[in-house]
C-alpha cells in the first residue's frame, strides 16, 4: 500500500515538473511572420463568428492583419502590446484567449473550481458508501435469517 | 446535496431575474474605449492626392464618416451627409466632414460622389490603418472629434434624419472650445 502511494506521488510530481517546464520553456527566436501568425491566431475576426484573424478573409480581418504586420515590422511594440492595442480598439471580444486577470479570469478559475468541487463531492459520496457498507451481520440480521430458516424448515415438514 | 441544489436554483433564478429586469441598450452612442480620449494619430491622403493629418485639424470640430460605395446603409445615409455639410457652411464654428474610404477603390468613391454629390475630402485608407485605429469593423460609422482632438461620439450604423446635426450641436454647446 505504501509503495503504491509512493509511486502515485512520484508520478504526480513528475507530471507537475513537466507541466512547469513546458509552460515556462522559451520557444526560441521567432521570425516576424511567426510573430504575426501567433498574434493573429489569438485574435477573433470582429465581423464573423468563431474565426481567427489568421484564417479570416473578411475586410476587417485583413485590416487588422495588416496593422499587426505593420506594428511587428516597426519593432516598437511587443506581442502583448500589439494585442492590447487591438483589444483597446475593438473590445475584449476580439480576444480568442481571455486574459487571466480581472473578471475574465473567471473563465479560467470557474472550471478548475468546478472540477475541485466535483472531486470533493465524489470523494464524499464514495466515503459515505464505504462507511455504510456492512462488514458483518448484526445480531438482528442473524435472528432474521434464523427465523427465516426455521419457517422454511417448518413449511417443508408439513 | 440539498444545499447544492438550492444554490443552483438560486443562481438560475437570479439569471432569469437579470434577464427580465435589464433594459435593452437604446443609447445612440456606441461604446468605445476611445470616447473621451485623444483621437488616434492618423495620416493619409485624399483621393485627389492632398495630404491629410488628423492632428492638424485641431481647432475645428471634425466628423469622420467611414464609408464604402457598395454598402447599402452608406448609400442610404449619403443624402443626410450632404444636407449636414450644407447646413454646416452657415455655421461660424462649422464642423469639418471627412469620408474615410473603407475597403473600396478611389475610382469607385469618386464616381459615387460625382453622381450623388458631396464635395468634402475623401481620405484613402489602403491598409485599413485608420479603421483599425478607431476600431471600425463594419461601415458606416460616424465619429465626432472636438477641437482639442478628443473623441466625443461614435455612431455605428446608418444615420437617421437630423441625428448628426443634433449631436454636433449638442456637443458644441457642451464642450465650448
Amino acid at each position: 500500500m505504501k509503495t503504491r502511494r509512493s509511486i502515485w506521488l512520484a508520478m504526480f510530481l513528475l507530471v507537475g515538473v513537466l507541466l512547469v517546464f513546458g509552460a515556462s520553456r522559451s520557444g526560441g527566436p521567432l521570425t516576424q511572420q511567426d510573430r504575426i501568425d501567433a498574434i493573429t491566431l489569438n485574435l477573433a475576426c470582429p465581423t464573423c463568428s468563431g474565426e481567427s484573424i489568421y484564417v479570416s478573409r473578411a475586410p476587417a480581418s485583413e485590416s487588422i492583419r495588416s496593422e499587426v504586420a505593420r506594428q511587428v515590422a516597426s519593432g516598437l511594440r511587443t506581442d502583448d502590446e500589439i494585442v492590447s492595442y487591438i483589444e483597446q480598439r475593438f473590445g475584449g471580444q476580439v480576444l480568442l484567449v481571455p486574459r487571466a486577470s480581472g473578471v475574465d479570469s473567471l473563465v479560467w478559475a470557474l472550471p478548475v473550481a468546478a472540477l475541485i468541487f466535483s472531486a470533493f463531492l465524489l470523494f464524499t459520496a464514495f466515503s459515505k458508501w464505504r462507511t455504510n457498507k456492512p462488514t458483518s451481520p448484526t445480531l438482528e440480521d442473524e435472528q432474521i435469517v434464523a427465523q427465516a430458516l426455521k419457517n422454511q424448515a417448518e413449511s417443508e415438514s408439513k | 446535496m440539498k444545499i447544492v441544489s438550492a444554490c443552483v436554483g438560486v443562481v438560475v433564478a437570479l439569471l432569469f431575474l437579470v434577464l427580465v429586469v435589464s433594459e435593452p441598450d437604446q443609447d445612440i452612442v456606441a461604446k468605445s474605449p476611445l470616447l473621451g480620449q485623444p483621437a488616434p494619430s492618423v495620416a493619409s491622403t485624399t483621393i485627389d492626392g492632398e495630404p491629410f493629418a488628423l492632428e492638424r485639424r485641431k481647432g475645428s470640430w471634425v466628423v469622420l464618416n467611414f464609408f464604402n460605395s457598395t454598402c447599402v446603409p452608406c448609400i442610404n445615409e449619403h443624402d443626410l451627409l450632404v444636407e449636414f455639410a450644407a447646413s454646416e457652411l452657415a455655421n461660424a464654428n462649422a464642423a469639418e466632414l471627412y469620408t474615410i474610404i473603407n475597403d473600396d477603390s478611389s475610382d469607385a468613391v469618386r464616381e459615387f460622389f460625382t453622381k450623388n454629390g458631396g464635395t468634402w475630402p475623401k481620405i484613402t485608407d489602403d491598409n485599413g490603418t485608420i479603421a483599425v485605429a478607431f476600431g471600425v469593423a463594419r461601415v458606416p460609422e460616424t465619429w465626432i472629434i472636438d477641437p482639442n482632438g478628443i473623441v466625443r461620439l461614435r455612431i455605428t450604423g446608418e444615420l437617421s434624419a437630423g441625428l448628426l446635426t443634433e449631436q454636433v450641436n449638442r456637443l458644441r454647446e457642451e464642450f465650448v472650445s
